[in-house]
């Protein structure tokens, strides 16, 4: 029993696409930023595997280095979303971006 | 001596991870993350998908220990899943609100939450008493600074750290800023409905 780059690239296509599904089906913007999140974490793990396993990395710590940048890129987003988040619902009183409020 | 414009080579792949309890704790932290993950994403309520998301974000750390260095394990546990939760708690308290927990302190879901927290915790103490596994990587992590990663980060990745640094403080910038904006309510909800319009005589 092993566990080689197929597995986390499966598991990274599996969390990109329970974040796509959250983002496409779920109508909160809080649901909206989760989703957002889980896909910024596939794209991690896809770069974290990468290196690990050497396939086309140029060196070892390419590919960690590229998700730390994608994990404070994602914290950044979302400390504004969370914030966008809050302005819609003190203009709306409704968390669904896609509802006037009424 | 390597041409002028020639490509960096990739390094050699590395061999997949072979140790059996290694593998089986890959294999059972992703698929907790998934599971989490999904039922974040299913839930119907945001308190639950909040939590599953934190529960999975921890996951995906203990993920990147077993096949990442150390700081970005560290990264990810303290600064990404903290702040994600919490930002995420302080959306709810500031929107919608949450409601204090019920009086009596171990109803059901404290119970659930306990027994899922303790059978990771064990199965945790278990991979640690089995292999020597953690207490390697944090010697390798925490004793052998400046480790090779930060090195690679500050010598290689110098101009993407410092974009990274801009980028974050903008974003700590602006959302001050959005928090800040004066507001203003939409106007129709300034004004009970009932009390305005021209006032007619009654008849």
């Amino acid at each position: 029993m092993t566990a080689g780059l197929g597995v986390f690239l499966m598991a990274s296509g599996a969390l990109f696409a329970v974040g796509a599904f959250a983002v496409m089906a779920r109508r909160s913007a809080v649901m909206l930023l989760i989703g957002g999140q889980f896909m910024f974490a596939a794209g991690a793990i896809a770069f974290v595997a990468f290196g690990r396993f050497g396939r086309g990395a140029t060196e070892v710590n390419a590919g960690p280095s590229m998700a730390l940048f994608v994990v404070l890129t994602a914290v950044a987003q979302l400390t504004l979303g969370a914030a966008m988040v809050v302005i819609l619902y003190r203009e709306n009183q409704t968390l669904f971006p896609d509802s006037d409020g009424e | 001596m390597p041409l002028i414009g020639a490509l960096p080579q990739p390094i050699a792949s590395a061999p997949a991870i072979t140790s059996a309890p290694l593998v089986l704790f890959i294999y059972l932290v992703l698929i907790l993350l998934l599971v989490t993950a999904l039922t974040s994403a299913v839930v119907r309520n945001t308190v639950w998908a909040i939590g599953s998301f934190a529960s999975s974000m921890a996951l995906l750390a203990l993920l990147f220990l077993t096949i990442a260095p150390f700081l970005l394990f560290a990264v990810q546990l303290v600064i990404y899943t903290t702040i994600s939760g919490g930002l995420l708690l302080g959306v709810l308290r500031q929107t919608t609100g949450l409601e204090r927990p019920p009086s009596i302190p171990f109803n059901r879901t404290w119970i659930a939450g306990g027994a899922i927290a303790a059978a990771v915790g064990s199965l945790l103490l278990l991979v640690v008493a089995a292999t020597n596994w953690p207490v390697d990587l944090l010697q390798r992590g925490v004793l052998s600074l400046p480790h090779p990663f930060v090195q690679t980060l500050l010598d290689t990745y110098a101009v993407g750290l410092a974009t990274l640094v801009v980028l974050m403080g903008s974003a700590a910038l602006g959302t001050v800023l959005l928090l800040a904006m004066p507001w203003t309510a939409r106007k129709g909800r300034e004004l009970p409905a009932v009390g305005r319009g021209p006032r007619r005589s009654p008849s």
